[in-house]
């Protein structure tokens, strides 16, 4: 039973990954946003094609400012009321950086497995 | 990066400890998150509800995200581990009696462990008092038998010359402490205890002087050595704390002494535990100033002490000991032919007499611990019983077998805490009580007090009980299936049950009796010790010393004169039957002895004596204390330093000596004193301790002594109250010299009793924890008995439906428990006959293997064991067939 679970685990951890890029990016492309700001940002970049539980951006802010990587503030939103907004920190450039360079020798590799599967057949 | 990871810990930490079960901040983030999505629906057109629906789903699960703050934000396990504990406390608050009764038993036995725990602490383990105590060595002759004694000036000061394992040796007069020195020049005249020491002592035991110096090394020299170093206790009481006392001089025996040093508080010297009692430190220490020209090997003063060189092993330095020791006895046969040199540790020493009994007490207090286990893991089973169900539903629902055990874990450690603590204060209360209570030789305990080491031990032992007596109910419920269980349901489960329980009260049975049998060995023992015959009488004999200053009474002549007249006139007082004086009274731990020929016996080899204690005694000694006479005639006023030189010896020496013959007439000479006739033979007198062989013993005259003897004691018959008495002495010692002190006034019945403290204090010990073994074994054996009963009621009920009589039941229960009572019994007897060896040494006129010990120690047991079981008995017998079978 417990075995299960872990797996399930596993697999969240890794959507959980590529939720934290997609923050990190977008605080970095836009500046401080709240979290419905963010879920809105993910909605129309992704174009409907992820669909995700908004829940879980919660859940990849509070690991990201767990790590340092982002900090939040109180401030007022464009509607004026009480948001918390959150925005890159030095060191959350630098995973960024790490974590798009990274990402970008994954896809190249797996991309080029993949062509290279499609010529043999 | 370490700053922020120590960060990230804390706020884990905190918000752990905090425990906030929501978040309120997160809490409206998500509310506002989920009211935009519900406002965004509204705007496409869907009505408040299904756009607020809508916007739900697409947030999702807001309590799995809750959860997830909460892992991510604290620890799990420690989160787990609280509501275990929370658990745990609610278990104990609904069951209090049972909560009650752990707590006492465990309180009980972890607080009796810490007692006696810091006694040993104290009297065994505690460093002694000076800088790297465990380098301090004390040095020996050894004779050909084995046995170590004292050192000969001349000796000591080869040793010291020759050796080069050591960084310092030092010798202190053995008599030092009950050597007086009367302090002149005060308002009152008062005796201070004396130590009389090398230069270099203070410097081998590493003391740090609290105002002045150590002794130098030319203060050794005869004629250079008016000089002294006080006690802390003696500079507050006698001098008043003053600061300026370096340097001063005090009057010693009438002589003018000049102050150089005081000592630190605490400070402690002694070669035997009884020795660090506050009345045994000397008050005043003067330099021994031997004389190097006319140094002795035939007289043995004094005790030596030396500091092992660093990165020197004791053994190294016994190797260097004992090729002086040959070269020694190469050089001078006379005094050293077969004679060693031993090094024995000081703490070693120090602790050699007391170090059997404390291990016996710790043994023994051990296993009134695992007593008090074996009842808290019954009374746990009697629980998990109870709770069957409960886990049952637990693991039904999913809980892994290990997460049950953690709780069952937790809740035992739990109780182990709560004894614990309880157990730590009464060890405090008993320490407390103990510490004016404690035999002379346990002293260095007299100033125990809760430390952290007790803290420490008592938190080790709790929680090895707690984790002990916790695996019981984890044994015996380990293999329980769920669905069994549940079916099972009201009807008490489990053989492996019943079989641990019966396990657990045959091991409770088998250490109550083996602790019964040691107390009762103790106590016989000890009563075999109060039936010894002294040789002398105690009732009505009251003590006390006397301090004649050398500068007016010179030598035995005045001495004897001073003493006739206060034996006058103590006579002719009311309350002084009669009276007499003598050096070393017996059980004063005052000894001395000496080497005699007999005339017309040929001349022993090389080496070897005749060796007899040798005491001064007045006229009236020996009437005063009851000591028979056998044969001749005792001492008379007569026998003075002019009349003939004349000898009165014990039963021992007259029979060792002379066998059947009649000694008396016969000549013998000791020292190089002149010859001296038997003039009477008197009984043996238990002189060093009642548990001590008596030895040949030779009376002079106080007046014949060969040296002046100015410390004498007298003895007093009276029957006034000691009060009344002391007050009459003192008024006649005042009425012949004001300026003589008058002290150390004891009862011959304190003296006997004092004798006997130690084997006193361990029977008493003893026998509150085999009692309290007792009693804890008839509680396990009585929840086992009640248990056995709750769990037959409906076989009971058939029973008696089917024509059982109430005896039956009876019968059967107790039966039952007697079973259980011969099962313990048999293994406690054997385990005992394994253990009395162990205590054989501690026993007096009593064999390990006595008897009746061995009888009446499981005679008592039964019976009380019995009566325990004899309620649940009863309850049994009680049961009403139609309940019982209803029962379900």
């Amino acid at each position: 039973m417990s075995k299960g679970k872990s797996d399930v685990h596993k697999k969240s951890e890794v959507l959980q990954g590529t939720l934290d890029l997609m923050i990190l990016k977008t605080l970095h492309a836009i500046g401080p946003l709240h979290g419905f700001g963010i879920a809105r940002r993910l909605e129309q970049l992704s174009k409907q094609v992820l669909r995700l539980n908004e829940g879980t951006v919660y859940t990849s802010l509070l690991r990201l400012q767990q790590e340092g990587w982002i900090a939040a503030a109180w401030g007022a939103s464009e509607n004026n009321r009480k948001a918390k907004f959150y925005s890159i920190t030095k060191s959350g450039l630098k995973q960024l950086a790490r974590e798009t360079e990274d990402w970008e020798r994954i896809s190249g590799v797996i991309g080029r497995v993949l062509r290279l599967a499609g010529q043999k057949s | 990066m370490i700053g922020r990871r120590l960060l990230k810990v804390w706020t884990r930490i905190r918000a752990t400890v905090l425990d906030r079960a929501r978040d309120p901040e997160f809490q409206t983030e998500i509310e506002e998150h989920v009211r935009l999505l519900s406002e965004r629906y509204r705007g496409q057109g869907m009505t408040a509800e299904a756009a607020m629906l809508a916007a739900r789903r697409q947030f999702g699960n807001t309590t799995l995200l809750e959860e997830d703050r909460r892992s991510l934000q604290t620890f799990p396990a420690i989160e787990s581990v609280r509501a275990d504990l929370t658990y745990a406390v609610r278990m104990l608050r609904k069951n209090r009696g049972f909560a009650a009764a752990a707590v006492v038993t465990l309180a009980l036995g972890i607080g009796a462990n810490t007692a006696i725990f810091s006694v040993c602490n104290a009297v065994l383990f505690k460093p002694l008092p000076y800088a790297e105590p465990s380098r301090i060595v004390t040095l020996w002759e050894r004779q050909g038998d084995g046995t170590l004694s004292t050192v000969a000036p001349a000796n000591f000061v080869d040793w010291r010359d020759a050796s080069r394992s050591f960084t310092g040796m030092a010798a202190v007069r053995a008599s030092s402490f009950t050597s007086s020195f009367i302090l002149g020049g005060q308002s009152e005249a008062s005796r201070l205890a004396g130590g009389q020491v090398s230069s270099s002592f203070f410097s081998v035991l590493g003391v740090r002087f609290v105002l002045g110096r150590n002794f130098l090394s030319e203060e050794d020299w005869p004629g250079n050595n008016r000089v002294a170093i006080l006690s802390y206790a003696a500079w507050r009481e006698r001098f008043g704390a003053d600061r300026d006392i370096v340097g001063k001089a005090i009057t010693l025996n009438d002589d003018s002494y000049t102050v150089v040093g005081v000592l630190p508080t605490g400070f402690q010297f002694g070669s035997t535990a009884a020795d660090f009692q506050a009345r045994s430190q000397a008050d005043i220490w003067v330099p021994l100033a031997l004389d190097l020209q006319r140094l002795q090997r035939g007289t043995h003063p004094l005790r030596v002490i030396a500091r092992l060189a660093p990165d020197v092993t004791l053994a190294q330095a016994q190797a260097e000991l004992d090729v002086i020791a040959a070269n020694m006895a190469r050089l001078y046969p006379a005094d050293n032919r077969d004679k060693g040199i031993a090094a024995v540790s000081l703490l070693e020493r120090v602790t050699a007499t007391v170090r059997a009994p404390l291990e016996m007490l710790l043994g023994a207090v051990g296993l009134v611990l695992l007593i008090a286990c074996a009842n808290v893991a019954n009374l746990l089973l009697s629980r998990a019983a109870a709770r069957q169900t409960e886990m049952a539903v637990r693991v039904a629902l999913g809980a892994s077998r290990g997460r049950l055990a953690r709780q069952l874990l937790t809740e035992s450690l739990l109780l182990a805490a709560i004894g614990g603590t309880a157990g730590f204060l009464f060890a405090l209360a008993v320490t407390g009580a103990l510490a004016s209570h404690l035999p002379p030789d346990l002293s260095r305990a007299a100033g125990m007090a809760g430390d952290m080491r007790m803290l420490v031990f008592t938190a080790v032992i709790s929680l090895a009980t707690g984790t002990l007596f916790g695996l019981g109910p984890l044994f015996g419920n380990g293999r329980t299936s769920a669905g069994e269980s549940l079916k099972q349901s009201h009807r008490v489960a489990g053989a492996s049950h019943s079989r641990l329980r019966n396990g657990l009260a045959v091991a409770q049975i088998s250490i109550a009796i083996i602790l019964l049998i040691g107390a009762g060995l103790m106590a016989k023992s000890f009563w075999a010790l109060t039936r010894v015959a002294p040789g002398f009488r105690s009732d009505g004999i009251l003590t006390a010393r006397l301090s004649l200053p050398r500068s007016r009474y010179p030598d035995n002549r005045t001495i004897a004169a001073f003493e006739r007249e206060l034996l006058a006139t103590l006579s002719r007082k009311p309350g002084a039957q009669s009276a007499g004086l003598t050096t070393y009274l017996p059980l004063s731990g005052l000894d001395n002895g000496w080497s005699f020929v007999i005339e017309g016996r040929p001349p022993l080899p090389v080496g070897m004596y005749n060796m007899a204690k040798y005491r001064p005694a007045s006229a009236g000694y020996f009437e005063t204390l009851g000591i028979p006479l056998l044969r001749g005639r005792s001492f008379a006023p007569a026998d003075t330093a002019d009349s003939p030189w004349v000898t009165v010896i014990n039963d021992s020496m007259a029979r060792e000596y002379w066998g059947g013959q009649d000694p008396i007439g016969r000549r013998l000479q000791f020292g190089s004193d002149t010859w001296r006739t038997v003039i009477g033979v008197v009984g043996d007198v238990r002189h060093e301790g009642l548990d001590e062989e008596t030895k040949p013993e030779m009376y002079v005259p106080m007046e014949q002594a060969p040296n002046t003897e100015s410390s004498p004691t007298i003895v007093i018959r009276t029957a006034l109250d000691t009060g009344a008495a002391a007050a009459e002495l003192r008024e006649a010692v005042a009425a012949i010299d004001r300026a003589m002190p008058v002290d150390q006034i004891e009862t011959m019945e304190q003296l006997v009793s004092g004798s006997v403290a130690q084997p006193r204090f361990r029977m008493v010990i003893l026998a509150a924890f085999s009692m309290l073994a007792l009693v804890m074994a008839s509680i396990g054996i009585y929840g086992v008995m009640n248990y056995l009963v709750i769990q037959r009621t409906r076989e009971f009920g058939i029973r008696v439906s089917m024509g059982a009589t109430r005896g039956d039941v009876l019968r059967l229960v107790l039966g039952r428990a007697a079973a259980l009572i011969g099962a313990g019994t048999c293994v406690g007897l054997v385990g005992s006959v394994g253990l009395v060896r162990l205590i054989a040494k501690l026993l007096f006129g009593t064999a390990p293997l006595d008897p009746l010990t061995f009888a009446a120690a499981p005679a008592l047991l039964a019976a009380v064991a019995l009566a325990a079981s004899y309620l649940p008995a009863w309850r049994a017998t009680r049961v009403d067939p139609v309940v019982a079978l209803r029962y379900e």
